[in-house]
């Protein structure tokens, strides 16, 4: 039971400039599922390159079933037994989820493929997982979670004992989360080591035995995870006290600011109707798919819709593309930040440029670095954003600090609508109290202030009302006082429940 | 955050360390040559260079806003044809030059705003798109003289008024640099200050670097991307007008592989042709490093299959030492 798989000491990696991994260490033991928790940029990801030999250490000693291991490569990794269970994906879209399991091990009989053999094989390891998988699908057409099954299953079929997993929980449903535990739990009691990385703290008393906790590079403590109390385990993360995650102000609901009325945009936009205030933040919930995400895009202008009307501040407007609704002062902070929200190639100064260029650059067009400047460094310090200057790209911050840019080149003109969608994905601890505190900064402005969200605590803290939707459509409205985790459940479910 | 000094900022300028390493090798490969033969350090042929690389330099320019972006424009040398053949046909015709070339525009432009549709408005991949506009211009260059090259413009127009148009755009120059040289520089400099000091040159930059968060930021891209489209045809179209003022005719095969020096000119000063980056700068010391090496190659009596195996080694030379200088900064 207690026998260590894994040992990791004193492990340092250096890039240039900074100090990724500074005396790190690390122990796994088999039937055990080890919960690696720090903040973004404390060196988790570094650390787990390491073993799975994407990156080669500096010093440090490194032990994996009780043999010394000098430096790896990917395929010596996967042959000693580690897999890595990705945050994104990291498959061929367009290839088979056999095709995928088999990439770069395929099985041959002289040149020829042995497809219905590696089909079969691929079969056997997603009935292991009870995965409703057919070998010969095509990955881009399974939804998140199936695709993760899939890199599960890939793992298995490679023999793995030692499952590092990413975030795997980001995407999901809470229904699916349910079955990736219980994976997680076969996988322990078959006396592999899982090393689980969430930012999910909630989700920890459910399947982590251990905890490792890092922080900026450094390796702080660890332990079994019931010593810990979830406050100790933040402050140690955090490495200060973080007296309320989430933190609210109260203030007085004003007048009507936006109204949407019969909002249609394909099957996951029905009737929307709803209205935002001053002085207060509206919050989305539902499980995945239930049109949360969609429902913010037609507004914004960004997909087509077939209906619906918009009322700012009591007067009708059109929007038929976003120029329209920032023009309006509607503005989007969307999901997925590297696909919608930065242009990584980019520096952080033209990120938060962008959508204001008709400020910088009046009517001539012509852009005015010095207002430019001003503007990236208000948005720098006004949300604390950590970077060496505002020339590095986009791309070389953490998630919390990018997900500030894509906040942040928003709130450097005057708005009167702010919709943010999944504001805090993936992103650490301190990083979201900052942006709570925010969207309550706007709030005190007056500005109607709404926001999607998977993660029910968060919508719970923040919110001052929500709505719930399931299939497309509100189903049900709470005031705070009257939310509970159960009510908004049901109303997510409740299309489900009819049929 | 600490103020840093405008000389460390200049350099600081994303793609700067490109185009001023091009133009380093510009300078390098000027010198060997002139070594080798001294004729190349000559002032007639140091303005002859001149000349010749103002050619490059437009169908450069125009190709790196297309790139930048992240496509391509495969169009470039056939509306380079069909603009020399409309020029000249018109001349011949005894239409007056200034109006010839406002018809050859208006032909060459049309061309860059279906490409520009195609691509923006219709997500057409830009390979297809532009290859179907690519011969559908260099067909209309055939048509427009009955599949012959034309006369010469000297025959109909009468002799001051054709020796003016081939003195403007070839043959005449002012403070002593070839008039070809000035106008590829005034074209530059415009498009240069349209790509680095604009609204539109921001958006055609965040166009390229990820059009999803363009478009959510509010950058109309349909319209970004016609443009550029637009640019690179009207670049095309001014080489095709200097091209007909040089020959005193129209040439149907003009400006074959045109579109290709283009992409060679802007990648050897650093335009990414996935886009998102690069700078104009860059795309003239390509234009530079380009014709300074077929001049070099012609000084020193190389064979034209020599020089062109050259050029091919150095355009993926200049990429392949960015790469592999960019990977061991990562690691």
């Amino acid at each position: 039971m207690s026998d260590v798989i894994v040992r990791m000491e004193h492990i340092c990696k250096s890039f240039p400039g900074v100090k990724a991994l500074d005396d790190v260490s690390l122990e796994l033991r088999s039937g055990e599922v080890l919960a690696l928790l720090g903040e973004n940029g404390a060196g988790k990801s570094t650390l787990m390159k390491i073993l799975s030999g994407v990156y080669t250490k500096d010093s440090g000693t490194m032990e994996i079933f009780g043999k010394q291991v000098e430096s790896l490569n990917p395929n010596s990794a996967r042959d000693a037994g580690v897999a890595i269970i990705h945050q994104e994906m990291n498959m061929c879209n367009d290839l088979t989820v056999a095709e995928n399991m088999f990439l770069g091990r395929e099985l041959y009989k002289g040149v020829v493929l042995q497809n219905a053999q590696m089909n079969e094989i691929a079969r056997k390891y997603l009935d292991e997982l009870d995965a409703d998988i057919e070998p010969t699908e095509v990955v881009r057409n399974l939804p998140v979670s199936k695709q993760q099954m899939v890199e599960i299953a890939t793992a298995l079929s490679t023999n793995a004992k030692i499952l590092v997993m990413d975030e795997p929980t980001s995407a999901l449903t809470s229904r699916e989360i349910e079955n990736l535990f219980r994976i997680i739990r076969k996988f322990r009691e078959e006396g592999k080591g899982i090393i689980y990385i969430s930012h999910r703290l909630e989700e920890l008393p459910r399947i982590a035995d251990r905890v490792t906790i890092m922080r900026d590079g450094k390796y702080i403590t660890s332990g079994k995870f019931s010593d810990f109390s979830m406050d100790e385990i933040i402050r140690n993360m955090v490495g200060r006290e973080i007296k309320d995650k989430f933190p609210r102000v109260t203030c007085k609901r004003g007048r009507k600011v936006f109204e949407v009325r019969h909002l249609n945009a394909g099957r996951q936009v029905r009737d929307i109707n709803f209205s935002l205030y001053e002085g207060e933040i509206v919050g989305f919930a539902g499980l995945m798919g239930a049109g949360r995400t969609e429902t913010t895009r037609a507004i914004f202008g960004v997909d087509p819709r077939e209906s619906g009307e918009f009322f700012l501040d009591g007067k009708q407007i059109r929007i038929r593309k976003p120029e329209d609704a920032i023009k309006a002062g509607i503005v989007l902070a969307p999901e997925d930040r590297r696909k919608d929200g930065l242009c990584v190639k980019l520096s952080i100064r033209e990120n938060i440029a962008l959508p204001n260029l008709d400020i910088i650059g009046g009517k001539s067009g012509i852009l005015s670095s010095s207002k430019e400047e001003e503007m990236c460094a208000r948005a720098i310090q006004d949300l604390s954003i950590k970077t060496p200057n505002e020339n590095v790209n986009a791309d070389t911050l953490s998630g919390g600090n990018q997900q500030k840019v894509v906040v942040g080149k928003w709130l450097v003109r005057d708005s009167r609508v702010v919709m943010f969608d999944e504001p805090t994905r993936g992103i650490d601890v301190g990083a979201k109290v900052e942006i709570y505190n925010l969207m309550n900064k706007l709030k005190q402005q007056g500005i109607a202030v709404m926001f999607a969200s998977s993660e029910m605590p968060e919508v719970m803290g923040i919110a001052d009302r929500i709505l719930v939707m399931c299939d497309g459509q509100i189903t049900g409205e709470l005031s705070r006082e009257e939310a509970t985790q159960d009510l908004i459940l049901k109303y997510a479910t409740s299309f489900q429940a009819k049929q | 955050m600490k103020k840093r000094s405008s000389w460390k900022r200049f350099f600081e300028i994303k793609g700067m360390r490109n185009a001023l390493t091009a133009f380093a090798g510009l300078v390098v490969i000027y010198i060997v040559f002139g070594i080798i033969n001294t004729k190349v350090f000559s002032l007639m042929n140091f303005l002859n260079v001149l000349r010749s690389m103002s050619k490059y330099l437009l169908v450069g320019i125009g190709q790196s806003y297309v790139m930048i972006t992240g496509n391509i424009d495969l169009s470039i040398g056939s509306v380079v044809a069909m603009s020399t053949m409309l020029v000249a046909k018109l001349m011949t015709m005894g239409v007056h030059p200034a109006l010839a070339i406002l018809v050859a525009l208006a032909c060459g432009l049309l061309i860059g705003v279906i490409n520009g549709f195609l691509v923006g408005k219709f997500k057409l991949p830009p390979f297809i798109a532009t290859l179907g506009t690519m011969f559908v211009a260099r067909g209309v260059g055939y048509i427009v003289n009955n599949n012959r090259n034309t006369d010469s413009i000297n025959s109909t127009l009468s002799k001051p008024v054709a020796d003016h148009f081939q003195n403007l755009f070839y043959y005449g120059k002012f403070l002593g640099i070839y008039n070809t040289f000035w106008i590829a520089l005034i074209i530059f400099i415009v498009f240069f200050f349209i790509l680095s000091k604009t609204r539109t040159g921001r958006h055609i930059y965040a166009v390229g670097s990820n059009v999803d968060a363009a478009r959510l930021a509010g950058v109309d891209v349909n319209k970004t991307t016609t443009i550029t489209y637009l640019v690179s045809a009207f670049c095309a179209t001014v080489v095709g007008v200097i091209l007909c003022a040089q020959a005193s005719m129209g040439n149907m095969e003009a400006g074959n592989m045109y579109e290709m020096y283009g992409v060679a000119a802007g990648v050897i000063g650093g335009v990414s042709p996935l886009g998102g980056s690069g700078l104009l700068l860059g795309t003239f010391a390509g234009a530079g490093v380009w014709q300074v090496l077929e001049n070099g190659l012609n000084m020193v009596h190389a064979q034209v299959g020599i020089q062109r195996i050259v050029i091919g080694v150095i355009v993926v030379l200049a990429v392949l030492a960015d790469i592999l200088l960019r990977n061991r900064k990562k690691n």
